[in-house]
């Protein structure tokens, strides 16, 4: 019966968006709106009024910053919802009832709390790679606006390398790799630098956030590079957290 | 119908994968499952989004040398590097709720939350 309902919906929500989708214009037309209106502006001028070579950079970080310091609060407003959540309700040590197979799993984790059980596979590869994934990350964060990559890219793999090194080598070991006196800085790194940016532009152009890009090329492309590694160390450091938050267990 | 079908069938799949993840989250009990299930529906909208911007036979929006036209657009793909960070900061927020459900009622199933009211 449930099962009917379900199948019933899904065919009638799928009906109006395949119609929907149906009339749209053949993909990958060029005359369909979406490549004629301000997209074919930004393709034809986006390099020198944005100042980089990457045009989705140029869109993110210049012509809609406002959007994505927008989205950078939204990362951050996250870290502290997440953050509320759990620590407001801490893990209750569990009930005596619960003995058995999970009481003696928790014994022994309890026994060796700083060394977890992993593969030695899984253990050597990641000590392996975990320098050439460092190294990939400074490339994908530094060299954001003239190739493929940028500070949400380049956050998200130094991210998961944390959350990888955690796994094996255990969390002691890696929470060094986040000081507890530069830890928030660095969690407000995507924010300080937007803003730090912002108004270097406002002193640079008059406005917030404005680039000086057709006169002043080298200075643009510093802010740029600024934001990115903002973004990429701040992403980084809330990822980071909010998995140490979450594995409090 | 059908032709429109297979000339945009990049759409049709985006459709077919929201479909996926719609059903998901009506018919798994488990709520991380139903997060997953809406972690797809995410991803065919992104996926979407980003077949709007493709040119047949048009390049990355990366100026520079060697580098010659049609471009594919920009714009799409900025717009869904926002939603990807947006998508994944509902998600850390929805694991921290399941947590926390988890630690005060001790189960993460739908059914079972709604008997415990």
């Amino acid at each position: 019966m449930k099962n009917a309902f379900v199948t019933a919906l899904l065919v009638l929500m799928a009906i109006p968006l395949l119609i929907g989708v149906t009339a749209l214009p053949p993909h990958g037309s060029a005359d369909a709106p979406m490549h004629t209106h301000v997209s074919a502006r930004y393709v034809e001028r986006g390099e020198e009024e944005a100042g980089a070579a990457n045009l989705v950079t140029g869109v993110l970080l210049n012509y809609r910053s406002l959007d994505t310091v927008g989205e950078v609060t939204v990362i951050f407003t996250a870290l502290v919802a997440v953050l509320g959540v759990l620590i407001s309700f801490p893990a209750a040590p569990k009930p005596p009832d619960a003995a058995g197979a999970a009481g003696t799993a928790r014994a022994t984790d309890h026994a060796a709390p700083t060394q977890p059980q992993v593969s030695p596979v899984v253990g050597f590869v990641v000590r392996l790679l975990a320098p050439f994934i460092a190294l990939f990350t400074i490339y994908v964060i530094v060299h954001g606006h003239v190739s493929p990559g940028g500070g949400f890219q380049g956050g998200a793999i130094l991210g998961g390398l944390f959350i990888a090194l955690t796994t094996v080598l255990g969390e002691n070991r890696t929470r060094c790799l986040l000081p507890r006196r530069g830890a928030p800085w660095m969690r407000g790194a995507a924010l300080l630098a937007f803003v730090a940016a912002g108004v270097i532009g406002a002193v640079l152009t008059g406005y917030f956030l404005g680039y000086p890009a057709e006169t002043n090329h080298l200075a643009t492309e510093l802010m740029l590079l600024g934001i990115e590694i903002g973004i990429g160390l701040g992403g980084a450091a809330i990822f980071a957290t909010i998995f140490l938050q979450m594995e409090e267990e | 119908m059908l032709e429109a079908v297979w000339t945009n069938v990049d759409y049709v799949a985006s459709v077919v994968l929201f479909c996926i993840g719609l059903y998901i989250i009506i018919a798994k009990n488990n709520l991380i499952k139903k997060l997953l299930g809406l972690n797809i529906m995410e991803t065919a909208v992104f996926s979407f989004i980003v077949a709007l911007g493709v040119l047949d036979g048009g390049e990355p929006p990366i100026m520079g040398e060697g580098a010659t036209g049609p471009y594919s657009s920009p714009i799409p793909q900025a717009l869904v590097l926002t939603g990807i960070v947006v998508a994944v900061s509902t998600t850390a927020l929805a694991l921290g709720l399941i947590i926390r459900i988890y630690r005060q009622c001790g189960t993460i199933e739908a059914d079972e939350l709604r008997e415990m009211e």
